[in-house]
């Protein structure tokens, strides 16, 4: 049986080096153009023929631009509505980093803490700027909330810095997690299919059952993350 | 594990933030843009024709409530008229009565006056009569001669006793 972590190998395809620093174009990498060319390329021929009334093709991006605007506005309040493009834009990239993955010899960039933590640091460093922007100097207030004696301050400003930090990074092990989990467990019910012979039936209809299955973790993940990230982009906004 | 290989971060950030950001100019560039025009059109279309349906319903309300005005105000014309019909029909109604009733007594009044004229014309006979009929009985009771003037005073006389 081939070794089920063999999947999430990371193998460059096309190396290249700046400044001693290694930024090859990996099968990872490959996958996170594909992601940004499939939903893009979808979208756009989604919206070739648009009309009053919209039809089935119309009607995917304007649910999908509904279903993010109200995550929004439930979330972060309507001036989060700002910031749209960019959650709508994590949903999507998210998603089909998911759903791309779950085609057989694919790779799953969603399944790396790498990956995914660079994309939860891109959102930190949004979120920070958003803050900064909105609060001035106020925004260090999130390490020591109003009402809180300055005595205790060496105390809670350790844990709120702690807390902050910890919110991405525990987006991206939930994210991470998820997906290895899933694909692990597709990669050794695929192994018996060939070596239980006639048998592999069973485990053949049970990987059919959990592909199923991983669309609807992967969509949810997507989902998870990024309503986690407009919690996070309301928590930058308002005061707590 | 290959998650745990942290040499590939600096080649994972790089190509993550470059695709993650050419999606992001993308999204916000032409297809957030080409699907928001299509829903605020159709929802600016969706608030106009709701606005339109209720100028109409406003104008139905209107129509109704003068078409209501008009039923109630002839609805009191009709009420005023009947009254005034009703009342001339009593007042000539009671009139003609009034000269009926008029005119049956003055009938009533000669016919009685008629009757009284009879009447003492009769007694008068009768008185005259009873005086030849006293003077009759007299003679055939042997008392000739007494005047039939006297027989008709000793009536009289009789009468008013």
């Amino acid at each position: 049986m081939s070794n089920p972590l063999e999947q999430f190998e990371i193998k460059p395809i096309i190396p290249i080096n700046i400044g001693g620093v290694d930024i090859s174009f990996t099968n990872s990498a490959l996958f996170m153009v594909l992601a940004v060319a499939v939903s893009t390329l979808l979208l756009g021929l989604c919206l070739r023929k648009r009309t009053m009334v919209p039809g089935l093709a119309q009607s995917i991006p304007e649910s999908l631009y509904e279903f993010v605007a109200n995550l929004l506005r439930e979330n972060v309040g309507v001036e989060g509505l700002k910031y749209f493009p960019f959650i709508f834009t994590v949903f999507l990239f998210v998603a089909f980093g998911n759903l791309l993955g779950l085609f057989p010899y694919s790779f799953t960039f969603t399944s790396h803490l790498t990956a995914v933590g660079s994309l939860s640091i891109i959102a930190l460093l949004f979120n920070i700027g958003i803050g900064i922007k909105k609060k001035k100097l106020g925004w260090l207030r999130t390490f020591l909330p109003r009402g809180i004696p300055v005595a205790l301050a060496p105390l809670i400003v350790p844990i709120e810095m702690i807390s902050f930090l910890s919110k991405p990074f525990s987006l991206t092990v939930r994210l991470v997690a998820n997906m290895t989990v899933g694909h692990i467990m597709l990669k050794i019910i695929a192994g018996f299919i060939v070596g239980l012979g006639v048998l592999g039936a069973i485990p053949f209809l049970f990987d059919g059952a959990i592909i199923c299955f991983e669309i609807f973790i992967s969509l949810l993940q997507a989902f998870i993350y990024t309503v986690l990230s407009c919690i996070y982009l309301g928590d930058a906004l308002h005061e707590h | 594990m290959p998650q745990l290989d942290f040499s590939v971060f600096p080649s994972q950030l790089f190509w993550l933030a470059l695709s993650f950001f050419t999606m992001l100019f993308i999204m916000s560039k032409f297809i957030i843009p080409k699907t928001a025009e299509m829903i605020d059109l159709r929802k600016a279309k969706i608030d106009s024709d709701l606005e339109k349906a209720d100028e109409i319903k406003q104008h139905v309300e209107e129509t109704l409530q003068k078409y209501n005005n008009a039923l109630q105000e002839a609805s009191a014309k009709a009420n005023v008229s009947l009254q005034k019909t009703k009342e001339e029909l009593n007042e000539t109604i009671s009139r003609r009565q009034a000269e009926l009733y008029a005119r049956l007594k003055l009938d009533i009044e000669a016919g009685e006056k008629k009757i009284d004229a009879s009447k003492a014309k009769a007694m008068v006979k009768v008185e005259e009569n009873a005086a030849v009929l006293a003077v009759e009985v007299l003679k055939k009771l042997g008392f000739g001669g007494v005047k039939v003037k006297d027989a008709a005073n000793a009536v009289k006389a009789l009468d008013e006793e």
